[in-house]
């Protein structure tokens, strides 16, 4: 292999990218009108049912009574959370958005002619659009109790705390998926376009009479894919910390995750193009992947909230490590998370790379 | 003089599909050769195999004294190559694009000799996508020399271009022969290889059906001259007939055979007379054209069909 190809190859792409302004508007400024647009629409957005993580420290038959009554209003989903686990550690690890604890006492407030109050606590999220719907049902319940057993005093009270310390906005969530979902489609679409438009206009033709060899090429254009990325992730921490104010870390496991990422999406954009050689049908088949990984992965909605068998579906697919980890690395520092998620996108690229350079060749026999 | 392709039994198949069935070609150092043939008459996957772009099924060839199975490397180095449909980089200029290609290179020319060398001096920092198809095309001949090639294969480097541009890349073709390079020409326009050309491949079905000079070509498939009488009435063709003179009768003209030397004299002496009328007479030798329709039973137009 000689670098001297790969640098002139950069050197051609970094010049005809600059001058299609097209490329600037999706690469650079889309994913500002994104996180503004969808941002404004989701983070006041709530419908559908609620997962609320609870850990029962009393397990009693009055906080069997409450759960079932939450249950019942049919608008929240419990998760039951190990009572003997660490709960700070649990939430972290888990990145979870609505917690409700009952403490060890919780039931005798329950008791005939008690005097005892029981505490609800529920650790929220404030930044999770859903957390309002999980405090107002739950404080619902908690009034309907109070009013049934009513003889002027309160038997529960309600706590509410925030799960995290720092204040985020939505925004801050919002914007490692848009990063993660600028990647995949500007490497995707790209590499697909490219290698789709290349081979209909013969340019592989050509460049197969040069002393440039296949993966010379895919080398160049996977490393202008990662220097795209990182201008979109750059651009968008930019804007974001200046402008909107957001507050995100950009760590190790964020770059290498950006790194993994951009590869990861080079490389199947690679793949499609040389399995779906008809340009036009290469396009569609590179929308039919992209669009569903673009909902199902949880850029735009927690995954939290889909149906089973859709967090099922969101699982293999690779969108929803990179979002996921992106989000642990810059905005929760759960680096164990991130690391994690990492691990599984290094994983899927190495796999997507050996791929890709074992199908390219210039000869089309 | 030196031999700079050499192809023998050379066969290309694409399952049952004889693509190129069993060619032989030699081409000596500074020639034109034309390969010529209609579409899907395999000229094109031939010459790909000779510049390394497909792998032959059987057959040998040597480029440049190299074996095209073992030294691609060597062979890659020293041809130039117009593709078929060339495009280049539509974002880059001229000067852009032919110093891509060239900095691939160890050994290059510089890109402004080069453009002086296809006269595109005033498109010089044009976008590729800007120009029209006859000057697209002069930047793929300056690329495919961006190298200086020994052998530079242009293959169909007129095809879709209206008749100036055509003639605007016969210039260039030509300017590469007073430079001494051997130039392979693929072309379905007869016209193009007989004035081009210094030997000619006729190409059909994968096969060479008749090879030499333009020249050597016409006179041994070809059908002599042709007297056209135009506009000719009914008397001038029935003293043709009634002279027993092999002729035919198209839209109103009348061709008729010449064959032999007092054969014109002949119908001279038909036409002249008294109810005889006709508005000229026009002399036509065979072409290529009439090569291929004699060899194939097919004009060069429906073979393409």
């Amino acid at each position: 292999m000689r670098f001297k190809h790969v640098l002139v190859d950069l050197k051609g792409q970094a010049k005809s990218f600059f001058r299609v302004k097209s490329n600037l508007f999706w690469t650079l400024a889309f994913p500002l009108f994104l996180i503004l647009v969808f941002g404004a629409i989701f983070s006041n957005m709530g419908s559908g049912t609620v997962i609320l993580n609870v850990q029962n420290l009393d397990g009693g038959p009055g906080s069997t009574l409450f759960l079932q009554s939450l249950d019942e209003t049919g608008a929240i989903e419990l998760r039951f959370i190990d009572p003997q686990a660490d709960l700070e550690q649990h939430i972290k690890d888990n990145s979870l958005a609505h917690v409700m604890v009952l403490p060890p006492n919780f039931s005798e407030a329950f008791v005939p002619n008690s005097t005892a109050t029981a505490q609800v606590e529920l650790r929220l999220d404030e930044t999770v659009s859903t957390s309002s719907i999980v405090r107002n049902i739950v404080n619902a319940v908690v009034n309907n109790y109070n009013l049934a057993m009513s003889d002027g005093r309160e038997y529960l009270e309600l706590e509410v705390g925030s799960i995290i310390q720092k204040r985020f906005t939505f925004l801050d969530f919002f914007v490692p998926g848009v990063v993660g979902l600028t990647v995949m489609t500007t490497c995707v679409f790209s590499m697909q376009g490219t290698i789709s438009r290349f081979r209909a206009a013969g340019i592989f033709r050509k460049l197969a009479t040069t002393p440039m060899t296949p993966f010379e090429w895919l080398l160049s254009r996977m490393i202008w894919f990662l220097f795209i990325s990182f201008l979109t992730l750059a651009v968008v921490l930019v804007f974001g910390i200046l402008v909107f104010g957001m507050s995100m870390t950009l760590n190790a496991p964020a770059l290498l995750m950006v790194i993994a990422a951009s590869a990861m999406f080079s490389a199947l954009g690679m793949i499609i193009a040389r399995f779906v050689k008809n340009e036009e049908t290469a396009n569609m088949a590179s929308n039919a992947i992209i669009f569903p990984m673009m909902f199902l992965s949880g850029t735009f909605f927690e995954l939290e909230m889909m149906p089973g068998y859709m967090q099922d579906i969101a699982s293999v697919l690779p969108l929803t490590y990179v979002s996921q980890g992106l989000r642990d690395a810059m905005v929760f520092n759960n680096l164990d998370g991130a690391y994690l998620n990492l691990l599984v996108v290094a994983v899927i690229a190495v796999i997507f790379v050996a791929v890709a350079v074992l199908v390219t060749k210039w000869e089309e026999d | 003089m030196e031999t700079v392709i050499e192809v023998k039994g050379l066969v290309k198949e694409y399952g049952k599909l004889r693509a190129v069935d069993n060619i032989d070609l030699e081409v000596k150092a500074g020639e034109v050769y034309s390969i010529l043939g209609p579409n899907g008459a395999g000229k094109t996957t031939s010459v790909e195999i000779m510049e390394c772009l497909r792998i032959k099924t059987s057959g040998e060839v040597r480029i440049l004294g190299y074996d095209i199975d073992k030294e691609q490397r060597e062979i890659r180095k020293r041809i130039g190559v117009l593709p078929q449909s060339f495009n280049a980089f539509e974002y880059l200029t001229v000067k852009e694009n032919i110093d891509y290609f060239g900095d691939l290179f160890d050994r290059r020319l510089g890109a402004d000799e080069l453009i002086e060398a296809v006269q595109l001096q005033e498109k010089r920092n044009v976008w590729f996508m800007n120009l029209s198809g006859g000057l697209k095309q002069r930047v793929g001949v300056a690329i495919s020399m961006v190298n200086d090639p020994e052998l530079i294969f242009l293959d169909e480097p007129t095809t879709e271009l209206d008749p100036k541009a055509r003639r605007e890349v016969w210039e260039v073709i030509r300017d590469l022969k007073s430079k001494n390079k051997t130039v392979i020409l693929t072309t379905h326009y007869m016209e193009e290889a007989e004035i081009l050309s210094d030997r000619v491949a006729i190409m059909d079905d994968g096969r060479f059906i008749a090879m030499g000079t333009p020249r050597e070509i016409i006179d041994r498939h070809g059908s002599g001259s042709t007297c056209v009488v135009k506009a000719a009435n009914d008397a001038a063709l029935q003293a043709v007939k009634g002279a027993g003179m092999d002729s035919e009768n198209k839209d109103g003209d009348l061709w008729v055979r010449l064959e032999n030397k007092g054969s014109l004299a002949r119908l001279v002496n038909l036409l002249s007379a008294g109810e005889v009328s006709y508005d000229e007479m026009l002399i036509k030798g065979s072409t290529l054209e009439d090569v291929f329709l004699k060899l194939t039973g097919k004009k060069l137009a429906e073979a393409e069909a």
